[in-house]
């Protein structure tokens, strides 16, 4: 208590020097603080974006993930609607998920050979059952209010779809997607009567039925061309609600999203449909691995041949982003820690220097060696505990102000701005820690003085000026 | 003052003393040069003594009084306080030593300026452990004895060289260590104060029987001693029963 009580007077003999040192400890805490609570926020509007476009887990065919990107054919899931409800029965499985729903990836080729000029372009497809994908983008865990801007599509009209900025611009969809940003190209798109045979390539393929209908006459027709399980090409028409920024180019250049039902037509023509995965989305992120097990369990049981990947897997953007956070954070928690641990190897070196003869009396009275370098030891650590508070009533302070103040950002891979948020209050962890880690750097900085302290001989500290 | 026989300065008495040197050597070394501080002091100080080393400026009497309080270890020789050869401790046990058995009053009075009068002479009382309620009892009536019951709340930079003083010598004397020693404590003191403080030591050490041992060029506190030793150039030169001539 004595040494306490020491320490807190020796702490305020110096007031000025004392308040620069907490200072910077407090300016380091708040730094950490902001930058991890701001890392914290876009971990979790990184992670809310992948869990809104693709689930927390997608259920492949085994050799999907690795090989059957451009066989939708040989590596589909045959009977899904089975599968689907095996989840959904599943009583482990069932409070866990808020969405299970099929989704189709495909490749092919894209046309627009209306009136206007022609063009067409490889696109990647996604074939998804749009209100299943509505609810998808509700997910909302963090409240990091970053809702995937996306088109509407309806259930009951399988015909329509979207298409990335990009593939909008190229295929000469400015005008009637009001797509921005669409200046003169410098070489003009072939005109329809100039193109020769090419558009009846395509449309001599579609099936009766796919032509113009009267409720979409408003909207740009693509034909969308593949092939079908049998290696035949297959052409499907697809109108277009939108153009939807994807927030990469090479999306924005290639993505088409179109009804399940479409796709499946597309693929597989007459023959059985079948999706290339299932899409879990859970309640809870928490819950992944559990989920992750149980279907691994269930699929086993089953005998299904059947693969379980998560968000991360396939969103290897994500993974970067975090280790690239992760390696900044680090960075400038070593810069900071060095700051703090010569700001406080300063402070109490002068400490030590002007209280030598100090040292030497309470030697002398019988304070052991060890005595004395509790003392300053606790000194560091008073004055790190001080300034670590400090910064994290600083930091909080500024988060406040900083959430209040309606700042936005656009994320890298971000189509659409989204409020910059300090995510701080939620983070108990990173507010100990860094708490924990500063004080601990404070206390062990002042361990090289305490030591010396400690090992001046009682003479010579009490004949010291 | 008797001049001693020989160099050594033995002067051996045949009641147990409290203090024994022997052929005791101190050298220090600035820089590259032996600086010898002592050279072969024997002596010998007896249980509730008034002693006072007496001495030039330089001649050695600082560091006989570092070594007696087992704050300096000799270059050679023997240490031996209460009976126990202070060499044989280690840094920790010589600092449990100190803290039980020796008090010290210092010429500066070392005061810790951070803590009150009260807490300043609670302070030894602290490292020993003293229960609470005897450490408040023991410690009221220190400052009561030497006159500064009323200035127990006030730091150190609050009092007067006399008042610092006193609770200088209140913290010697609270745990009722078996030695206390004091370098030079009216040095900074004027005369007035100085013989106020040497009147106070008297009556305490005569009150409660404990060694006092000064190191002191000042004549009043000469003429209260029961034995001098004269120090010069490091040697012990005289030990004189009684105050110094």
């Amino acid at each position: 208590m004595m040494s306490v009580k020491l320490s807190y007077r020796n702490i305020l003999r110096n007031r000025r020097r004392s308040a620069m040192t907490a200072l910077a400890v407090a300016a380091g805490t708040q730094a950490l603080l902001l930058f991890g609570g701001f890392q914290s926020y876009v971990f979790a509007g990184l992670e809310s974006g992948a869990v809104q476009r693709s689930g927390h887990l997608t259920v492949y065919r085994e050799g999907y993930f690795l090989y059957g990107a451009g066989n939708p054919v040989d590596y589909g899931i045959d009977r899904y609607p089975e599968l689907i409800r095996l989840v959904r029965s599943d009583p482990v499985l069932h409070p866990l998920a808020e969405v299970v729903t099929p989704t189709l990836s495909l490749v092919g080729i894209a046309g627009n050979f209306s009136p206007t000029g022609s063009a067409a372009k490889t696109f990647l497809g996604v074939g998804f059952v749009p209100s299943d994908r509505a609810r998808m983008r509700q997910w909302d865990e963090y409240g990091a209010s970053s809702a995937s801007q996306e088109v509407n599509l309806d259930d009951g009209d399988p015909s329509t779809g979207f298409v990335g900025v990009g593939l909008g611009r190229i295929l000469g969809l400015c005008g009637r997607l009001r797509i921005a940003d669409c200046p003169p190209a410098p070489v003009s798109a072939p005109r329809r009567s100039a193109a020769g045979a090419t558009p009846q390539d395509f449309s001599y393929l579609q099936e009766p039925g796919d032509a113009a209908n009267d409720a979409h006459a408003l909207l740009p027709r693509l034909d969308l061309l593949a092939a079908t399980a049998n290696g035949a090409p297959n052409v499907v028409s697809l109108y277009v609600k939108a153009a939807s920024p994807q927030g990469v180019k090479e999306l924005d250049d290639n993505v088409i999203g179109m009804h399940l039902a479409l796709a499946q037509q597309l693929v597989y023509g007459r023959s059985e449909p079948k999706v290339t995965g299932l899409v879990i989305q859970l309640r809870r992120s928490e819950d992944l691995p559990l989920a992750r097990t149980r279907l691994q369990a269930l699929f086993a049981e089953h005998h299904l041949p059947l693969d379980v990947r998560e968000f991360s897997e396939l969103n290897p953007f994500y993974v970067q982003v975090k280790r690239f956070f992760g390696s900044i954070f680090l960075f400038i928690a070593l810069i900071m820690g060095v700051i703090v641990l010569f700001t406080i190897v300063n402070t109490m070196t002068m400490a030590v220097l002007e209280r030598t003869t100090e040292v030497g009396t309470t030697r002398a009275l019988g304070v052991k060696r060890r005595g004395v370098q509790r003392q300053f030891l606790l000194e560091g650590g008073m004055l790190g505990a001080l300034g670590a508070t400090a910064g994290v009533a600083v930091a909080s302070l500024a988060t406040l102000a900083i959430n209040h103040a309606h700042l936005t950002w656009t994320p890298p891979g971000n189509a659409q701005p989204v409020p910059f948020h300090i995510a701080l209050f939620g983070q108990p962890t990173l507010i100990a820690a860094t708490w924990i880690a500063l004080t601990s750097v404070a206390t062990l900085a002042a361990w090289l003085p305490a030591n010396r302290a400690a090992r001046l001989p009682i003479v010579d500290a009490l004949r010291h000026v | 003052m008797v001049p001693l026989p020989s160099s050594s300065g033995v002067s051996p008495r045949p009641s147990p003393a409290v203090v024994r040197l022997d052929e005791v050597e101190k050298i220090y070394r600035v820089g590259e040069v032996d600086v010898p501080a002592l050279r072969g002091v024997t002596l010998r100080i007896h249980p509730g003594c008034f002693s006072v080393v007496v001495g030039p400026s330089g001649s050695g009497k600082t560091t006989l009084l570092n070594l007696i309080g087992g704050i300096d270890v000799p270059t050679a020789g023997t240490v031996e306080l209460c009976g126990r050869d202070l060499r044989t401790l280690s840094d920790d046990a010589l600092s449990e030593f100190r803290a039980r058995h020796v008090g010290f009053v210092f010429q500066g009075f070392n005061l810790l300026p951070v803590l009150s009068a009260y807490e300043n002479v609670e302070y030894p009382l602290l490292l020993l452990g003293t229960p609470a309620s005897d450490r408040r009892r023991r410690t009221l009536a220190m400052l009561e004895a030497v006159g500064l019951a009323d200035q127990a709340g006030r730091r150190p930079n609050e009092l007067s060289g006399g008042q610092r003083q006193r609770v200088a010598i209140a913290r010697a004397l609270v745990k009722g260590p078996d030695i206390v020693l004091a370098d030079e404590p009216t040095a900074n003191l004027d005369s007035q104060t100085g013989a106020a403080i040497i009147a106070l030591l008297h009556e305490v050490q005569a009150e409660l029987r404990t060694t006092f041992v000064f190191s002191t060029h000042d004549p009043q506190l000469m003429s209260h001693s029961d034995e001098t030793f004269a120090v010069r150039d490091g040697r012990l030169v005289s030990e004189t029963a009684g105050a110094a001539p």
